[in-house]
């Protein structure tokens, strides 16, 4: 079982180098599947989607304009295999067709407020902290205008992604 | 490159370790009795696969019985080939009894563990009940339904041995009950201890191996290499 050499050079391969090479390529073989996959795991981290984190968190149609609503949810965070669960409450107006979502703390010192409806304002019990309807800073200590979440409609069910979002002083 | 590899050799003596191990005289044997030789450095990659493998799954596993099972199906569901990696590991501790109880044979039934090399022999089967160790462990790991019933039935098992049985499974099981503490234990066992003393028992039976060399295959009317003492 003589082979040529493939570089043609007339040189002759020997049984033994033949079979040198065919075992080394197996050898390689198998170690590049092996290290490719340890490697795809290894790194796979980067490219793992999470959980986007919405929430269900009501009806729309419980939510009446120029009457915001404080719901409150439990939110369902996936972190790898674990999940934590934990109370948390938004505050929706809603103007139109418009749906906007407060996150429930005060910008001043994170304490909860609550709606007025006689003012038609957002008080705050710790620093008589007033915000408007949009948000914005009426009176009192509060440095900017309420942090929003990110709110979408589904179905009729509205969604809340609790990360919040700064707003601008 | 040459250079740098000269470097080297002067300051380690690597070459002539790599020769002392790659280029020794081995015996000849024909046929298939040459592929008997090769369990040993089989044992050797699934114990290499299963010390990688097993390294990749430590990282997403948590030896807890409310995230147990969880972070398994975590790592065949959400990491990227966590399944296939998963699956070399469990289908390499199958793989390594059986190549381990192989070599076992070949060496019994050729005579190998004969004079000189009784120390290897006493390593190997030292190195065949950490074997059988790992996979005790490593089975209760997935803390599924069979996970936890066959470790209760091996525990059951060691407590029946007489007067100290009570004992064993108490210390198996890290208390009266199956549970947390048997998890953490089994776990710590698995990937702490168990490692240890294979890595050092490796060490002996490969140092050992190369030391004695390897025996040739049994011949008729001829004493074996080493039989005939001066």
């Amino acid at each position: 079982m003589e082979h040529e050499s493939p570089s043609g050079s007339g040189a002759e391969m020997t049984r033994r180098t033949f079979l040198t090479w065919v075992s080394g390529a197996c050898a390689a073989a198998i170690g590049a599947v092996l290290s490719a996959s340890g490697l795809a795991y290894f790194v796979s981290p980067a490219f793992r989607k999470d959980d986007e984190g919405w929430v269900d968190v009501g009806r729309l149609a419980d939510l009446k304009a120029g009457a915001p609503l404080k719901l409150d949810y439990v939110e369902r965070r996936k972190d790898a295999w674990a999940t934590t669960e934990k109370r948390a409450s938004v505050w929706l107006v809603k103007d139109g067709d418009k749906v906007t979502a407060f996150d429930p703390r005060c910008t001043h010192l994170g304490c909860p407020f609550r709606w007025d409806d006689a003012k038609k304002q957002f008080l705050c019990p710790c620093h008589a902290g007033v915000f408007a309807v949009d948000g914005k800073v009426v009176s009192g200590p509060p440095p900017r205008p309420l942090d929003r979440y990110s709110v979408k409609v589904e179905a009729g069910r509205l969604l809340v992604n609790s990360k919040p979002i700064r707003s601008e002083a | 490159m040459k250079p740098v590899l000269d470097w080297i050799f002067e300051r380690t003596g690597i070459d002539r370790v790599w020769e002392a191990l790659m280029e020794r005289h081995i015996p000849e044997a024909e046929g298939s009795v040459s592929w008997l030789y090769t369990l040993g450095s089989a044992a050797m990659f699934v114990f290499t696969v299963q010390a990688v493998t097993g390294a990749l799954l430590a990282m997403n596993y948590v030896p807890s019985p409310d995230h147990a099972y969880d972070s398994v199906k975590f790592i065949g569901d959400k990491v990227i080939l966590g399944g296939f990696i998963r699956g070399l590991h469990h289908w390499g501790a199958s793989f390594m009894v059986v190549i381990v109880v192989l070599h076992f044979m070949r060496t019994y039934f050729m005579g190998a563990y004969k004079y000189p090399r009784e120390g290897t022999w006493m390593v190997g089967i030292a190195l065949l009940g950490v074997v059988i160790g790992f996979g005790f462990t490593g089975y209760l790991l997935p803390w599924d339904q069979k996970a936890y019933w066959a470790t209760m039935v091996g525990t059951n098992i060691a407590g029946q041995t007489p007067f100290v049985g009570p004992i064993i499974s108490k210390i198996l099981k890290g208390g009266v009950d199956m549970g947390a503490a048997t998890l953490t234990r089994f776990y710590a066992i698995h990937v702490l201890i168990l490692p240890a003393i294979i890595g050092i028992l490796i060490g002996a039976h490969l140092f050992l191996v190369v030391w004695h060399g390897i025996s040739e295959p049994p011949q008729r009317a001829k004493p074996s290499d080493g039989q005939e003492k001066p």
